[in-house]
């Protein structure tokens, strides 16, 4: 039986750069994999529908594009060649992980990896079991969407993973679940020119949202993609046969030629045998890790989605180095604290730190300041003009604690936001700091002069904290 | 009708009130018998209520100033009407004038609790731990050394204080030692300030809090001092006890470093007394095993007058009666209620006495006069699952009983091994007065009469 320093279970974005670290490390490495390297996110989460929305984005922009002076009347879409374009981008970044991985000397193993004791695993294949030693085990095996049982089987009904595999997109589109794989993908279809209908059980569209920040997409998907969105509602009925698939919310009868089911992600935890290794998940079915990253059980590691935090590809590559680095020396490092978010909604959204409301909520006495994209020189020139970028601040150090912003390239834009929070800078460091002319980023700046009382473009509001 | 508010007197030993915080505020109206505001004396937190009815027209004395008894500390009247003029007293008021506390003045304002017993008692010696204020019998005239003047120059204090450091370790070399910013720069440098790894938040969160951020470590914060080190620093900067507390600090300190304390244990057979009380409870009584110690405690001070007396050495009072200080385990501290005249009183007296006592200490509604004068005190800890311990003795006093828990245990009886209920009393006495004979006999008598039965019969 061979026998590793380290073996990682799951080759998605915490698994494979907690492999490759834990190699440059030093360690023996062997990563298990049951399907592609890079897992969800790269071939049927993150990348795929980014390469998509990308293709959607710049369509929708053509056709909005008379007032910049072009001539797009006759443009159209052939959404197989989108698809096809989307998985020459996941083969192409399939490839380079196994190259990384082969060059920092990390064995991958092909199968389903289960406990067989805390220290042997077997790895499950058509062609065979492999049982392999392993001193420290990093698992990292993701989560999978969730298809209640009241969804009928049927063609027409689809989670994220078969949304992508389509090869041609609906004239009618019902999206189950209001949250962020649900916002995106109606936000797409939207943008291709799809009829789209949103069903959210709960009172807003991604709940979590900072309420400025909510309000604003809401306005935008409504009113800018047409985009139908039925909230504190759940869609009941649901039916779907060769013509359509048909269900009814709030007494109203519904009807489309696909029904996109996001209502969250479960765990994957059922063939890892965790009991054979002295673990447990918990009552929802995630493993439970400390600070460190580490299980109940001292040398088996547990990062990403299936520990239940933040379910989100940046935040298990953060966990996944940090383990690593934890099982392979004698320094112990906690994982970071503070996550990003980002949406690729139709405005983007990026999001980190604390929101005015959850800020309010832990009875913290705070200062918000909020700049318009529209009044930047830039966001004017490129035509982009719409959203805003939003500090929270402690009213007494100035200590920037959140970060929201909504509009072009958001997603992009968070990344100053979350090293100046995680750096603990005050408003007045930021306002301070010299931005480039003309970017979107100079809104950071405008912002917190405004949260400071002293903006040069916007006029200041007296009444304000 | 404009009239002044003022501190009111609380107890006999009370020259000075802390006015803990208005509950009223400017322009509240105001009703007979609402709380105005709260005072803390060294015994107490103590409610005091309005004796008139208008509008809180002006507060005069800021929340957290101590006061002597009878300053105006606001006005109640009507919306509009003029107030005279009273200069706000001294925030910092430490020493009371004695002149100023003449009683000759009813005070408008009265105290919630009861005051039916506030005629002076003329034999009342001091005897609460967290309280007494008896003259020192030699008393030393007390020096204020003189603060050394500290010099600073607004520029450089506005350095220090940016900077987030505390300058008065500072040599300065402005005229008459003065601190100039050049003094501050050179001593950030000579501290390697510069090489300080702070974050901005941090710096600001340690300059509005008076952290010295040079004594702080950044080892946590991955070499980093950040807000979380700068909020640990926060929350272990020293903070002032309640003046309570601080009663509490000097006077047990002062009674454990003058007091030659000693210490002796007996261990009391409780099974017929809890057998006895639980048939007695069966029948409607509401005796505690607490009673009939209390009980055999006043008894045994008759018999043994020194163990119920007070030297400061070289002279004894006697006293002739037994007033039995009960201490009570508070959120905020100990306080030490008293049964006067304890060896009068009968069993059903006791109980009514300490229930009454204990429900107001509980409530925080004892007058100060119900906590001083005691004669022996009994710290009973039973119910917190003991087996044993030694008390301080309160000052004023010769001994104290520590009472522990009742406990299951195999003693010899008979030359047989048997589950008894047993329960260990310690006796600290003053040496200086009490010998260990005497202590030994005092502890015993008190045990006898627990153990024997009869005589509960005849007094229960």
């Amino acid at each position: 039986m061979e026998t590793f320093g380290v073996v990682v279970i799951g080759a998605g974005p915490g698994g494979y750069p907690a492999a490759i670290r834990a190699a440059q490390l030093g360690a023996s490495v062997a990563l298990v994999e049951r399907e592609y390297l890079g897992g969800t996110c790269l071939n049927y989460g993150c990348i795929p529908s980014k390469a998509l929305i990308h293709t959607s984005d710049l369509y929708a922009q053509m056709r909005s594009s008379a007032s910049l002076g072009l001539k797009t009347e006759s443009a159209s879409f052939d959404y197989s060649a989108m698809a096809e374009r989307k998985d020459q981008v996941v083969h192409n970044l399939r490839g380079g992980v196994k190259q990384l991985l082969a060059a920092n000397g990390v064995k991958v193993f092909e199968g389903t990896a289960s406990f067989e004791s805390r220290k042997r695993i077997v790895v499950n294949s058509s062609s065979g079991n492999a049982a392999i030693g392993a001193e420290k085990t990093i698992i990292a095996t993701g989560a999978t969407s969730s298809m209640p049982g009241f969804l009928p089987r049927h063609g027409r009904v689809v989670e994220s993973r078969a949304f992508l595999d389509l090869r041609s997109a609906p004239s009618r589109a019902l999206v189950l679940g209001g949250g962020v794989i649900g916002c995106e993908f109606a936000c797409m279809l939207a943008q291709l020119g799809v009829q789209v209908t949103i069903v959210e059980i709960l009172e807003d569209i991604v709940a979590f949202l900072d309420a400025d920040v909510r309000r604003e997409l809401r306005r935008q998907m409504e009113k800018t993609l047409g985009i139908r969105i039925l909230t504190g509602m759940s869609l009941e009925n649901i039916t779907a046969d060769e013509h359509a698939v048909r269900g009814a919310a709030g007494g109203e009868a519904l009807e489309a030629d696909l029904l996109l089911a996001a209502l969250g992600r479960k765990p994957v935890t059922q063939e890892l045998q965790l009991e054979n290794a002295g673990l447990r998940a918990n009552q929802h079915g995630f493993i439970e890790v400390d600070e460190y990253g580490v299980t109940q059980v001292s040398t088996i590691y547990a990062i990403g989605d299936v520990t239940g935090g933040p379910q989100l590809a940046h935040a298990a590559t953060s966990q996944g180095l940090v383990a690593a680095e934890n099982a392979c020396t004698r320094q112990r490092r906690k994982n970071e604290k503070l996550i990003p978010y980002c949406i690729f909604t139709s405005p983007e959204v990026g999001a980190v730190g604390l929101t005015e409301q959850e800020a309010l909520k832990q009875g913290r006495e705070i200062k918000t300041g909020k700049f318009n994209f529209g009044a930047l020189g830039k966001a004017q020139a490129i035509g982009h003009a719409s959203g805003f970028v939003k500090w929270i601040a402690d009213a007494q150090t100035e200590q920037l604690l959140g970060a929201q912003v909504i509009g072009f390239q958001a997603t992009d834009l968070i990344a100053e936001a979350t090293a100046a929070i995680r750096a603990e800078l005050t408003a007045t460091e930021l306002a301070q700091t010299i931005h480039c002319h003309p970017t979107l980023s100079e809104a950071w700046m405008e912002a917190a002069d405004v949260l400071l009382g002293e903006p040069i473009h916007t006029i200041a509001k007296r009444a304000r904290g | 009708m404009v009239r002044p508010i003022t501190m009111p007197k609380l107890g006999q030993s009370e020259e000075v009130g802390t006015l803990v915080r208005w509950r009223k505020k400017v322009g509240d109206p105001v009703a007979k018998g609402d709380i105005l505001f709260e005072i803390e004396t060294d015994k107490a937190l103590l409610e005091v209520e309005s004796f008139f009815e208008g509008t809180l027209l002006k507060t005069v004395v800021q929340e957290g100033s101590t006061v002597p008894i009878n300053t105006t500390v606001g006005f109640v009247g009507d919306p509009g009407e003029a107030i005279p003029e009273v200069a706000a007293p001294s925030p910092e008021f430490r020493k009371p004038n004695p002149v100023a506390t003449s009683t000759e003045v009813p005070s408008p304002a009265a105290l919630s609790p009861s005051r039916g017993t506030a005629e002076a008692r003329l034999e009342r010696p001091a005897a609460h731990i967290g309280a007494v204020r008896e003259p020192p019998l030699h008393p030393t005239p007390s020096v204020m050394a003189a603060p050394e003047v500290f010099r600073i120059s607004p520029r450089a204090a506005k350095l220090a204080r940016e900077s987030a450091i505390n300058p008065t370790s500072i040599v300065g070399t402005g005229p008459f030692g003065r601190i100039v910013e050049r003094d501050v720069r050179k001593y950030l440098e000579s501290k390697g300030y510069d090489r300080l790894r702070i974050t901005p938040a941090a710096k600001r969160l340690a300059a509005k809090e008076n952290i010295d951020v040079l004594t702080l470590d950044g080892q946590n914060g991955q070499g980093r001092i950040t807000v979380a080190v700068v909020e640990r620093a926060i929350a272990e900067k020293p903070q002032p006890m309640s003046r309570m507390r601080q009663t509490i600090a000097s006077r047990l300190t002062e009674s454990f470093t003058t007091t030659p304390h000693f210490f002796v244990t007996v261990a009391v057979d409780m099974t017929e007394l809890v057998n006895f009380r639980s048939e007695l409870k069966a029948q409607g009584a509401p005796y505690t095993v607490t009673d009939f110690i209390q009980k055999a405690v006043a008894l045994s001070l008759v018999e043994f007058p020194v163990v119920n007396s007070t030297t400061d050495g070289k002279n004894v009072r006697w006293h002739s009666r037994v007033h039995l200080g009960l201490a009570v385990n508070l959120e905020q501290g100990l306080v030490v209620p008293v049964i006067r005249d304890a060896e009068e009183l009968s069993l059903a007296e006791l109980h009514d006495a300490a229930t009454e006592l204990i429900a107001k200490a509980r409530a925080g509604r004892l007058t100060p006069d119900e906590m001083g004068g005691s004669t022996f005190t009994i710290s009973n800890m039973g119910m917190l699952d003991i087996e044993n311990f030694t008390a301080i003795i309160n000052p004023g006093e010769s001994a104290i009983l520590a009472v522990s828990s009742t406990l299951k245990q195999p003693v010899v009886k008979d030359d047989q091994i048997v589950v008894r209920d047993i329960m260990k009393m310690t006796l600290s006495s003053d040496h200086r007065i009490i010998d260990g004979a005497t202590a030994a006999r005092f502890a015993n008598a008190i045990k006898q009469k627990l153990e024997e039965i009869s005589l509960w019969k005849r007094l229960a």
